[in-house]
């Protein structure tokens, strides 16, 4: 375990102090790949677009998760035909979805492109406008993601007594304030896990955005992931990419703790 | 290098397994075969997948099979090798010592592994095609593999672009075939007027085609990104006027927006539904489309820019010799047979790239196709590396081709929201950061 877990680790660390390539490790450079790192625009420009994707992958997938928890609670015809329809996204392989969203809005003769001209509405470009590329990516996350929200506020759901509810009813609160007041703090340990576990998920991400704008256009789409495999896969900067992976993991543990002390104070 | 013998456990040693893993994950999915022997002293062959792919690697596991070496020399092992990720199966097997004795790759792969003395030059091969009567690589070639060191590898295969134009199109959209820089703008407006993209490229960042259109519109210029001594010169005034014509072509519609985000799959799609009608290409790419495209497909012949210039770009696949091999003599003569023996697959038609030596240039096979004749008579004489203006390649290109910053400055050329000189700037600091 030591070998396969720490060996790599103590080779990154070296290599990130080193100006060298992937065969020959060149001089040592003490922490002038961080220093280069920290003062690069770039590697900023990665902190936005990595804080923007977390953001709405996270909250976005718990939304949209939860949301579909709370109405898939009650039983209804076809219920558990639409639940596994639900859980697609999160099974089907993402080079699999990725081509599909490509397919879909990537040129002038996508359907979705196509379906916008049939309505007389303007060129809209989707994965080649830094802006809207952004928010396609963040759209495609979301859409991967919520089956697995939707399993963990599931659980979490099953896990309430209806008896606190016909209580709650009793004390004459409404369907809101029983949502407020009850089915949130009750479900806010999952809420908390998921939320780690999903932040891990997603800054961590590499196919989801790598498959479907590559970073681009122009890099506003580049997260700390895809700059570290970049920089060093596609630039042959090793020193510097592994530089963005260390500091990258320090921010993910500063991240986990805080929400792990989160969960503390939910118990 | 270090010493594994002092150390129990060493860097060596986890890519030993490493490079294993990796050989092992991609012979698993590509199998290997062929060779003159299959004893445990056989030089291992590692060949990308070429040309048309299963048919190509078929033909080159038959023909390295075929090898029968002279003397004392030691036999071969085949290994087709896939391209997802060739660099970290490459690295990873050299920096463990498990990597092959000869192989074939990126076009920068030699120059950057010869200065990491991962390779050893090639004279010694050259020197035997000499002696053969087949070192009658077309003009430049050659020069452009040639280091302070000695010949990085042996060309085999040329990845030339060329400008190609779907004849139908035109002909319907009423314009001519262009020769000039302002005729090529007058064609794209009429080109756009009839809905059509007048200089179809992929900017995506999982490409580098818009990176090799833009460029060898640089070199059609007289321009480059370095000077002859291999010193970044992006922002050159000959480069600023080659981007004003991309400015132009991006601000006039005939550069579609929408490729800043393009595959090679978009790009190849747009050209089969008939979407575009003219854009740099490798010479076969008629081989990659499908009737009715493929046979209204037309090298034009080269276009002369503003100032009066022409020129492109193209990429020189080679043979390389590693400097872990089991013996370099062995290494040396296969190398010079195998790049021999690469002629069969021009013959056979299972190559997509041009072929390097005039022998093949003169045969009927070669000759018989006007796009291909176009291409080796009037575009490559023209041709230069990705490192023009110096006179031949080195290690560095291998960051440069399809590294971030090429890639954010060709996706910020379509986004057409800066300068010419602007953009250069960047890109030279950039160039200058990577040096």
């Amino acid at each position: 375990m030591v070998v396969v877990n720490a060996y790599p680790v103590l080779y990154a660390a070296q290599q990130s102090l080193h100006d060298g390539s992937l065969i020959a490790q060149g001089p040592f450079v003490g922490l002038e790949n961080y220093r280069t790192v920290l003062t690069d625009p770039s590697f900023w420009k990665a902190v936005r677009f990595t804080l923007v994707f977390t953001l709405c992958g996270v909250l976005g997938s718990w939304l949209v998760g939860y949301a579909l928890a709370l109405a898939f609670r009650r039983p209804f015809l076809g219920r558990s035909i639409l639940k596994v329809a639900f859980l697609l996204p999160w099974v089907v392989p993402v080079v699999v979805t990725s081509m599909s969203w490509n397919w879909l809005v990537a040129t002038a003769s996508s359907p979705i492109p196509q379906f916008f001209a049939a309505l007389g509405m303007p060129d809209v470009l989707f994965l080649a406008d830094p802006t809207l590329a952004v928010v396609m990516v963040c759209l495609f996350k979301i859409w991967i993601s919520f089956p697995f929200m939707f399993l963990m506020m599931s659980a979490a759901l099953e896990g309430i007594d209806d008896t606190v509810y016909e209580a709650a009813t009793v004390d004459g609160a409404g369907r809101v304030g029983a949502l407020l007041h009850i089915t949130l703090p009750l479900t806010a340990k999952s809420t908390y896990i998921s939320w780690v576990l999903m932040s891990m998920f997603t800054i961590n991400d590499f196919p989801t955005i790598y498959l479907l704008t590559g970073g681009g256009p122009v890099d506003a789409t580049t997260s700390l992931v895809v700059l570290a495999y970049r920089s060093v896969f596609q630039s042959f900067q090793p020193g510097y990419g592994v530089a963005v992976a260390f500091l990258m993991t320090a921010a993910l543990i500063g991240i986990s703790l805080a929400l792990f002390r989160s969960i503390r104070k939910a118990d | 290098m270090q010493d594994h013998r002092r150390r129990p456990f060493t860097r060596r040693t986890l890519l030993s397994a490493t490079g294993a893993l990796s050989a092992g994950a991609a012979l698993s999915a590509c199998g290997s075969g062929g060779g003159s022997s299959s004893g445990g002293g056989d030089l291992v062959f590692w060949d990308m997948v070429w040309g048309t792919g299963a048919d190509y690697t078929a033909l080159a596991q038959e023909l390295a099979g075929g090898y029968e070496p002279e003397d004392d020399a030691l036999g071969v092992t085949y290994q087709s090798i896939p391209w997802a990720n060739w660099y970290q199966t490459f690295s990873s097997a050299v920096a463990s010592g498990t990597g092959p004795a000869v192989s074939t790759g990126a076009a920068f792969q030699p120059f950057s592994f010869l200065e990491d003395s991962a390779v050893v030059p090639a004279d010694g091969a050259i020197a035997l095609l000499e002696e053969q009567g087949k070192a009658d690589f077309l003009p430049g070639l050659l020069e452009s593999m040639h280091t302070e060191q000695g010949y990085a590898g042996i060309p085999w295969g040329l990845d030339l672009r060329v400008l190609w134009y779907r004849e139908s199109m035109l002909e319907e959209a009423g314009a001519d075939v262009p020769t000039t820089w302002q005729e090529y703008l007058d064609a794209g407006k009429k080109l756009k007027a009839a809905g059509k993209i007048g200089f179809g490229m992929a900017a995506g960042s999982s490409t580098t085609d818009a990176q090799h259109s833009i460029f060898a519109l640089f070199i059609n210029n007289g321009g480059g990104l370095f000077t002859e001594d291999g010193e970044p010169f992006a922002d050159s005034d000959e480069n600023i006027e080659a981007l004003e014509f991309v400015e132009e072509m991006v601000g006039e519609g005939i550069i579609d927006p929408r490729s800043a985000s393009y595959t090679s799959d978009n790009l190849d799609s747009d050209w089969a539904e008939g979407r575009i009608a003219m854009g740099f290409g490798q010479t076969g790419f008629d081989k990659v489309m499908k009737d009715p495209v493929s046979s209204d497909l037309r090298v034009m012949s080269p276009v002369t820019s503003t100032n009066g210039s022409t020129g492109t770009i193209y990429y020189i696949n080679a043979i390389m010799l590693y400097e872990n091999t089991p013996d370099q003599v062995s290494s040396d003569q296969y190398a010079a047979w195998w790049a021999t023996q690469t002629d069969e697959f021009w013959l056979q038609d299972v190559m997509i790239d041009l072929p390097v030596t005039e022998r093949l240039a003169a045969n009927e096979k070669i000759a018989s196709n006007p796009n291909a004749v176009i291409a080796i008579e009037e575009w490559q004489p023209i041709g230069k590396t990705l490192g023009a203006k110096a006179p031949a390649a080195f290690g560095a290109l291998n960051s440069v081709d399809g590294g971030e910053a090429a890639a954010a400055f060709v996706q910020q050329v379509v986004q057409g929201d800066q300068s010419p000189r602007q953009m250069l700037e960047t890109l030279q600091s950039e160039l200058e950061q990577l040096m």
